[in-house]
């Protein structure tokens, strides 16, 4: 039985560092309806800025991940305001188009520093002997990731809610030009939009690169690995990306702990999350918490 | 008057010629060669360094003087990890007429083995998948195949199992041809009579943890898990079985994991990756490491000063790697110009094929000498075993060479 708890810990444990990871195509999509193809780029660089400040300017760990996430933060607004401000009333399939030569950006300006080819790995500074509870294992990088991830979500969820930025983001996701009659400066919530995912993103990867070590191409890789999730949850839900994430983490672990090895499978934990990903499209094509916009013509 | 004047010209230009093809003639010959391979894009953490041997023995090369009053001219090109991108390179390498080529990656050398036999060219890769070398004849292996590499330490833990019955394996592989390259031929060791329960082949995917894998081992009772894979998935591997009590503190720990790998699946980068969970990590590769002294390793570390490269570099077996195939080719023209021969693709295909028994090749970058014939064109067929301890890779044992590998061939 402690098998099946410990899988239910881990799923849970990756569904969360999932959840927060794809929190940034959530924040971006929820108020400009633009998916960031460069959300990997930026989660990698939100962990390469936190080694770059811990091992190479000798800041702590802890400050170093927060500082990360400031200068993350006002990256992807700078981002916003050369690329991607002059494009707004453009055609939603240019932005995109903008956002995938930002990830060729991204990554050339990336292979030109020596985290583009080499591997590092961020001090350890937590204790190596995991907490143990019940026959369960966690080590404590995995806690505090599941830790500063639920803290994330709730803060992101508050912030929508109850915050006047926050509705006035959702106003603007839903209607751009209402919005605009009302007073609300569209491209101020772009760029807070896309600052808010930068910071986002930046604790996801000081999270990812604290348990797989820092390589860009895994780093990178997230933005792909997360897409189902963002599709499941639905495109716009903070609590989707939750739900999904926590889903498919728990699809992934509880594949490889009892399919794989028998009747000749192997790896179906990478697989399963696209099939589950085309069923629920099929039934719900807005994903699970996804609004489904109805026009009246 | 004028009939002098054009006269001497004449006479002027004729000498200023002369001393222009003389010049030529004492300025030697020039040899291209090419390597294309990813220095950016997937595995650019082994290609960047990689190139940087291969640029650097170049150089070095011309520097010296080892070939006399002739030249290396090296062309190298990032292709990103994409085949087709290769292709291009290779074309446009054809085109400078290049003697030597000097390739990467596994899907592009299996894709592109009947273009180099089509134009004859002896090719090095950086692969060394022992299928590269079926259906083709041109394609070398710089040193034990991925085949022999994982046999080989199929081998060792059987020699070495502590505790009674036969020793439980499971191989952890890369989900692609080049992790899949020893599968087979670690099943026809085991039917030749290898004494190891193989309990389960798993091909990973991009994991962020590994702990239903990990437990589901334990379930099993593996005590061994051999890895043919990059390091990345090694490296959260190891670290998924630290945070969960798995690895063996010392060889073969009864109740834990002792975790083994080929030569891209460890290796200093490994350490950098995955800090104190690869501490007693085993690992075979052909090559010298730095960390154990001695005349090849002390001549890569003043190579490394020498042109400006960093500690991390110069330390990297992937810089070994390429310095090592630059040292083949150089010995295979040094040989033909020996022979009053030609340099040329024929000529250095002639001299690879002889370079065996009182001919073998012994770069110092290596642990045991480079051999190659018409029957075996994997090159190093010596393996040493190293271990991590204290975060450093250290040489474990002499240098073997497996012996079901023989068998099964």
């Amino acid at each position: 039985m402690s098998y099946f708890f410990q899988l239910v810990t881990s799923g849970i444990v990756v569904g969360s560092i999932y959840a927060l990871s794809a929190l940034g195509f959530v924040l971006i999509y929820k108020s400009s309806r633009v998916l960031n193809i460069a959300h990997g780029q930026i989660i990698a660089s939100g962990a390469f800025i936190t080694y770059a400040l811990t091992v190479w300017m000798g800041i702590h760990i802890a400050v170093s991940f927060i500082l990360s996430m400031i200068i993350t933060f006002f990256l992807a607004m700078s981002v916003e305001r050369v690329f991607l401000r002059r494009l707004i009333g453009e055609p939603i399939i240019s932005v995109i188009m903008v956002t995938i030569g930002l990830m060729s950006i991204i990554d050339g300006i990336i292979y030109m520093t020596p985290f583009g080819s080499e591997n590092f790995s961020f001090p350890e500074f937590l204790p190596k002997v995991p907490i143990s509870f019940w026959g369960i294992s966690i080590s404590w990088t995995q806690m505090v990731g599941v830790v500063i991830t639920f803290i994330m979500i709730g803060a992101f969820t508050w912030f929508f809610k109850a915050s006047t930025v926050g509705i006035s983001m959702r106003a603007v996701s839903d209607d751009q030009f209402a919005s605009m009659s009302i007073g609300i400066s569209v491209p101020k919530v772009f760029g807070l939009a896309w600052a808010t995912a930068g910071l986002s993103a930046a604790a996801a990867g000081g999270i990812i690169g604290n348990i797989t070590g820092l390589n860009f191409d895994v780093l990178h890789s997230f933005g792909i690995i997360v897409f189902p999730v963002v599709i499941v949850g639905g495109l716009d839900s903070i609590f989707g990306a939750v739900v999904a994430g926590i889903i498919m983490g728990l699809i992934q672990q509880f594949a490889s702990g009892y399919l794989d090895g028998k009747w000749g499978l192997n790896g179906t934990a990478d697989v399963l999350p696209y099939i589950i990903l085309l069923i629920i499209l099929l039934i719900k094509p807005h994903g699970l918490f996804g609004i489904h916009e109805i026009e009246r013509v | 008057m004028k009939n002098k004047q054009v006269t001497f010209m004449l006479v002027g230009l004729s000498f200023l010629l002369m001393l222009g093809f003389s010049a030529q003639a004492l300025a030697g010959e020039t040899y291209p060669i090419a390597l294309s391979l990813a220095i950016t894009g997937p595995t650019s953490d082994v290609g960047s360094p990689y190139s940087k041997g291969v640029e650097d023995y170049c150089k070095y090369v011309n520097d010296e003087k080892l070939l006399g009053d002739d030249k290396l001219e090296c062309f190298i090109r990032d292709d990103g990890y994409k085949t087709e991108v290769t292709k291009r390179n290779f074309e446009d390498f054809l085109d400078e007429k290049i003697v030597f080529y000097l390739n990467y990656s596994t899907g592009s050398t299996m894709a592109m083995r009947k273009d180099f036999d089509e134009e004859k060219i002896p090719t090095l890769p950086a692969s060394f998948h022992a299928g590269n070398l079926v259906d083709s004849t041109y394609v070398f292996l710089p040193i034990s195949s991925y085949s022999s590499q994982a046999v080989g330490l199929a081998e060792y833990v059987a020699a070495n199992h502590k505790g009674s019955g036969k020793p439980k394996v499971a191989l952890f592989l890369h989900p692609s041809a080049f992790g899949r390259a020893p599968r087979d031929d670690v099943k026809k060791a085991i039917a030749a009579g290898l004494n190891i329960d193989l309990v389960e082949i798993v091909e990973h995917g991009k994991d962020l943890d590994n702990t239903a894998m990990l437990q589901r081992f334990k379930s099993k009772g593996v005590q061994y898990v051999i890895s043919q894979t990059v390091q990345p998935p090694v490296a959260t591997m190891l670290k998924g079985a630290q945070s969960l009590g798995m690895i063996a503190k010392t060889y073969g720990e009864a109740g834990k994991i002792t975790f083994l790998g080929c030569h891209y699946a460890g290796g200093p980068d490994l350490i950098g990756l995955a800090g104190s969970a690869a501490e007693n990590y085993y690992w075979t590769t052909s090559y010298k490491l730095m960390t154990a002294p001695g005349p090849g390793t002390d001549a890569q570390l003043a190579l490394a000063k020498r042109y400006g490269r960093d500690e991390k570099v110069a330390q990297s077996q992937n810089y070994t790697n390429g310095i090592m195939v630059v040292q083949v080719a150089v010995e295979a023209m040094r040989r033909a110009k020996t022979k009053g021969k030609k340099v040329t693709r024929a000529s250095l295909y002639e001299e690879m094929l002889a370079m065996n028994g009182y001919n073998a090749f012994y770069p110092l970058t290596t642990v045991g000498p480079v051999t190659f014939s018409k029957t075996d064109r994997e090159g190093v067929d010596t393996l040493q075993l190293y271990v991590a301890k204290d975060g450093v890779f250290h040489e474990l044992g002499l240098p073997f060479a497996s012996e079901y590998v023989k068998k099964i061939k």
